[in-house]
């Protein structure tokens, strides 16, 4: 693990790619920092990085998007995979050399609460929870795009489907707001949810059939609901659409709240999204 | 040593490799030789891990490779096909991050070995080049550089000389001939004569199925055994296929063509002896004077191109008659550092083997 991490920072730090996101990321956080607080005096350093998690929707998918899929396309993935290290390792060792890259612009942020304290009062605790919290909604979106990433040997796959996927959860909330109106609705989203996964599992296996039936089963159970429970349908479905919104919990941060179920929610992200990447390396071999 | 045992390899309705089984001994150069596609690479992908079978098994040194992945994966040195090189680093440092991958954990072991791969592949003029830089002969070497760290018993190397010029492919086949001395070296090959030139033992793949092993010299001669006698004898017809058919080891007598008084045939001597004279001397017993006789033998490519290219219905099986002879030869001749369980893999190794020779026969 220790040498693929090593390699991957270091692969990160010699070519361009790891000073730009970095430039990026943190000249943003800057942006916001110099407008607002600089400017306009004003004492809350946790809302400046509330606006600066847009960025991290367009960056952190470049930053995910070479980690597996370019391994696959110059074919170096055959020495990983065929050197005794486990696939655990392999995931790991690359998830963490991202995680240290996207580190250094939220340490970089870290000194702008302690300039401001220069001026006048500032809540470090509510400064340092919400760069706390931004890291982990940071790290959340770069396993969702590392998953991404073993999905295909194609980069720009891979940032777009990374983007759309983190946009997707950025607008959850006012997708919400759409939606809260009828059962039908509920009823046509989830098909549309079914579909997907119904794609997915057909891809992952590589069996058309198993897709289908993923399919077929989910829209008679979909149907039997929407006929008998419609009420169900649409809670459960608040309930799914809470879960995707993935910037959430970074909000009730922002708001002051150091939140515990956040925390756990980002980790649980994270676990599992590092859990499905080993899952498509280990998926790949068999087909 | 490696035991590979009835290994099918599926994708989706194509079938890859088709239950091949063999035993690879410590020791010496082994071959894969087929034509394009007919399964080495995978059989390659899965001996070292790289992909899974659909079924049978694969072990190395006794580690099952689905089992327990990463003690068979140590024994082995892999340089796939297109060399894994990342090309954003320098030879120096992608030898030293092999290293790490391969557990090598102490950091002088892992210099001294890093020298001493270098050495061996004569990369110390470019150690400090970027991968992208080199030359497609120099990454191959450096990609069989990277096979060695970790010291590994077995390297296993897919067409290591594809895409090279003539200069280079001699240097490579030299240096796979050197490494065949201190390892167990397998390597694919579509080339004929590279393979006769540098392997101990061949196996020869076709149509994902293993159609024929043995040494180079037991293959030609078994295969070149099929040699063709063609003459032209005077007299009745049936007087000269009688005669000829009484020649011992002569068989697939066909006549070929009768023009007033001459009868032309074509035998085939299975024995692979030259019977020539024999025939020579029975026709003339039998008072059909020969006025033409030659015999042909069949190369070795001819063979091989005829025992891959037929579909695998049509492909008929040979196996070298020695086979047995020939292993028991590897066993005694190697020198790997004696094992105490040595003698005990070795019979335990002897009995797919076996199995094999029934199903090639």
């Amino acid at each position: 693990m220790l040498a693929i991490f090593k390699r991957e920072t270091r692969s990160y730090f010699t070519s361009v790619v790891g000073y730009v996101i970095i430039a990026a990321i943190f000249a943003f956080v800057a942006l916001y920092y110099a407008a607002n607080n600089l400017i306009l005096g004003s004492p809350d350093f946790a809302s400046i990085l509330y606006y600066s998690v847009m960025v991290l929707l367009f960056v952190l998918p470049a930053l995910s998007m070479r980690s597996f899929a370019d391994e696959r396309r110059n074919k170096t993935d055959q020495l990983l995979l065929t050197s005794p290290v486990g696939i655990p390792s392999i995931v790991l060792g690359k998830y963490l050399a991202q995680l240290v890259v996207f580190a250094v612009p939220v340490a970089l942020s870290c000194l702008m609460p302690l300039s401001m304290a220069l001026f006048g009062d500032v809540s470090f605790l509510s400064a340092y929870s919400a760069v706390f919290a931004f890291f982990l909604a940071g790290a959340a979106c770069i396993a969702i795009g590392t998953f991404l990433s073993a999905m295909t040997e194609n980069q720009i796959l891979s940032y777009l489907s990374t983007f759309a996927v983190l946009l997707i959860c950025y607008l959850m909330n006012s997708i919400q707001t759409l939606f809260t109106t009828g059962n039908t609705m509920a009823f046509i989203v989830f098909c549309v949810i079914l579909a997907v996964a119904a794609v997915l599992v057909g891809l992952l296996c590589k069996n058309v059939l198993a897709g289908s039936a993923v399919f077929c089963v989910g829209a008679v159970v979909l149907i039997l609901l929407f006929r008998l429970r419609p009420t169900w349908l649409l809670e459960a479905f608040n309930h799914v659409l809470d879960a995707l919104s993935l910037f959430d919990p970074f909000t009730d941060f922002v708001g002051g709240m150091f939140s515990l179920p956040g925390i756990v929610y980002y980790l649980s992200v994270i676990v599992l999204f590092l859990f499905l990447t080993g899952q498509a390396l280990e998926r790949r071999r068999w087909n | 040593m490696i035991e590979v045992s009835h290994l099918t390899k599926r994708y989706g309705r194509h079938c890859a490799v088709d239950d091949i089984s063999f035993t690879v001994q410590d020791g010496g150069i082994y071959g894969l030789l087929g034509p394009n596609g007919a399964g080495k690479s995978t059989t390659m992908n899965v001996i070292t891990g790289y992909l899974s079978p659909t079924s049978g098994t694969v072990r190395i040194d006794g580690h099952d490779i689905v089992e327990e992945p990463q003690e068979a994966k140590a024994c082995i040195g892999y340089l796939p096909e297109q060399p894994p090189l990342y090309t954003d680093m320098t030879v120096a440092e992608y030898l030293q991050f092999v290293a790490e991958l391969k557990g090598v954990k102490r950091k002088s072991e892992r210099e001294a070995e890093i020298e001493r791969a270098m050495g061996r592949t004569g990369l110390e003029d470019v150690m400090d080049r970027l991968i992208r830089n080199l030359s497609k002969g120099y990454r191959q070497r450096v990609g069989i550089a990277a096979t060695l760290l970790g010291n590994p018993k077995v390297i296993i190397l897919d067409e290591p000389t594809v895409g090279l010029d003539p200069a280079q492919m001699i240097e490579i086949r030299s240096l796979i001939h050197d490494l065949g001395e201190t390892h167990t070296v397998i390597l694919s090959s579509h080339i004929l004569s590279e393979v006769q030139a540098v392997c101990d033992r061949v196996l020869i793949i076709a149509h994902g199925k293993l159609i024929a092993q043995g040494t180079p010299e037991e293959l030609a001669g078994k295969l070149a055994a099929h040699g063709m006698i063609s003459a032209t004898a005077v007299g009745n017809r049936d007087a000269v296929v009688a005669a000829a058919s009484a020649v011992p080891g002569l068989t697939g007598l066909k006549v070929t063509a009768e023009k007033g008084d001459e009868v032309s045939f074509t035998a085939s001597s299975e024995s692979g002896t030259d019977l020539r004279a024999a025939l020579s001397k029975a026709m003339a017993e039998a008072g059909c004077p020969v006025i033409s006789l030659s015999s042909s033998t069949i190369s070795l490519e001819d063979v091989f191109l005829q025992l891959t290219e037929a579909s695998p219905e049509e492909a008929e099986p040979v196996s070298a008659p020695e086979e047995k002879a020939g292993q028991s030869a590897d066993a005694e001749s190697n020198t790997s550092p004696a094992e105490p369980e040595q003698p005990a893999q070795d019979a335990a190794g002897e009995t797919p083997a076996k199995d094999d020779e029934k199903e090639v026969q």
